[in-house]
């Protein structure tokens, strides 16, 4: 069962568009091609099945996790297969195995992360600010359940996840934006719904 | 002998097998905890999924068994009493934990909910009188853990490693 309606999570999904179409534009500035977005998934889901609905639990992933703070709290998760963290690496000039990859894909996830609630903010006149962020390179579930289960309980979790995809290198990535609590409320509230 | 059945146990849930060609899987263990039972002489053995250390109050009534699983308080006990109904002598009972890792630092502003877990089940392991005699916790990596029920092993993998035996087996 779900707390939100369908319209507010049409909304939400629409926020998200937005959202990552400007992370996108930032990503294609960093690594100068062309980065195409597919459209956004809104989901709200008890934390079991976010976890499970995020992908394969045992999938060996690289991820950068950028708590948020201020007007909404919660994180945004950058999942990379490893095989194009390692190329978006080299497309940096960094090693992809040494602290300087992980420096890059941190990097990456924070320019992504700002430019998409940046724009959030910016329509919604919400102040959200990203924190510091850090890297795991894991199982995704261990991932995602670590990162949802870190905020305490929540009845239903909302899973805001876009893809994005570099053109003509088949480099691909993940974008979840996992918002907690009463901002996610108040944002609603702010969208009249 | 045949294959080995995989016996997923999911986020939240726990389930006990007295099939000796069972397994006992969870896959992706960060902060949640992997509480193993096992009694290798009647060959049975129990994984609950521990997500969280307490249960609200009120959310213990009407839960089902199989969803025992999500609280450390009420895992441990149902677990137990799951074993038993599956044919385990309660002095047989031999304990494993896996998981309650940290995956992200201090930076990330959550709780260290691994740490609270793995405190949680060893508590209720102490009210219930049962001792740990292995234990894969704590650390910044996830892990899977396998229960092998006829044997009685415990096996726990990381990624980007090989599974390492965490309790023999049986001889």
């Amino acid at each position: 069962m779900t707390r939100y309606t369908e319209l507010q999570l049409d909304a939400l999904g629409e926020l998200a568009n937005i959202g990552s179409g400007t992370a996108g534009t930032a990503l294609s500035t960093l690594i100068g091609r062309p980065v195409d977005i597919s459209v956004p998934h809104v989901r709200a889901l008890p934390v079991e099945e976010a976890v499970a609905a995020a992908g394969d639990a045992d999938r060996e992933v690289r991820a950068t996790l950028v708590p948020i703070t201020r007007d909404l709290q919660g994180s945004a998760l950058i999942v990379f297969p490893p095989q194009d963290a390692a190329a978006l690496c080299r497309m940096l000039g960094t090693d992809p195995e040494g602290e300087d990859g992980a420096s890059a894909l941190a990097e990456i996830g924070n320019i992504l992360c700002s430019s998409y609630l940046v724009a959030l903010g910016e329509m919604l006149s919400m102040e959200i600010e990203p924190c510091p962020p850090e890297t795991a390179w894991d199982m995704l579930g261990a991932i995602v359940a670590t990162v949802l289960l870190g905020q305490g309980e929540a009845d239903d979790v909302l899973l805001m996840d876009s893809e994005l995809l570099v053109e003509g290198e088949s480099i691909g990535l993940e974008f979840m934006l996992l918002p907690l609590g009463q901002g996610i409320g108040d944002l609603l509230e702010r969208l009249g719904l | 002998m045949n294959a080995p059945t995989d016996i997923v146990v999911r986020m939240g849930e726990l389930a006990v097998s007295a099939d000796p060609r069972a397994c006992l899987v969870t896959i992706g263990l960060g902060s949640c905890i992997g509480v193993v039972l096992v009694d290798r002489i009647r060959r049975v053995a129990g994984l609950a999924h521990v997500m969280l250390p307490q249960a609200r109050a009120a959310q213990a009534d009407g839960l089902p068994a199989a969803a025992r699983g999500k609280y450390a308080d009420l895992a441990v006990p149902a677990l137990i009493d799951a074993m038993l109904a599956a044919g385990a002598r309660r002095l047989g009972l031999q304990v494993a934990l896996v998981g309650g890792a940290k995956m992200f630092g201090a930076g990330s502003g959550s709780l260290d909910v691994g740490a609270r877990n793995e405190a949680a089940v060893r508590d209720a392991l102490t009210a219930a009188r049962l001792r740990v005699r292995a234990a894969a916790t704590g650390g910044a990596k996830g892990r899977t853990v396998r229960a092998e029920v006829g044997s009685g092993q415990v096996l726990v993998r990381m990624a980007q490693r090989a599974d390492e035996v965490i309790m023999q087996g049986a001889a």
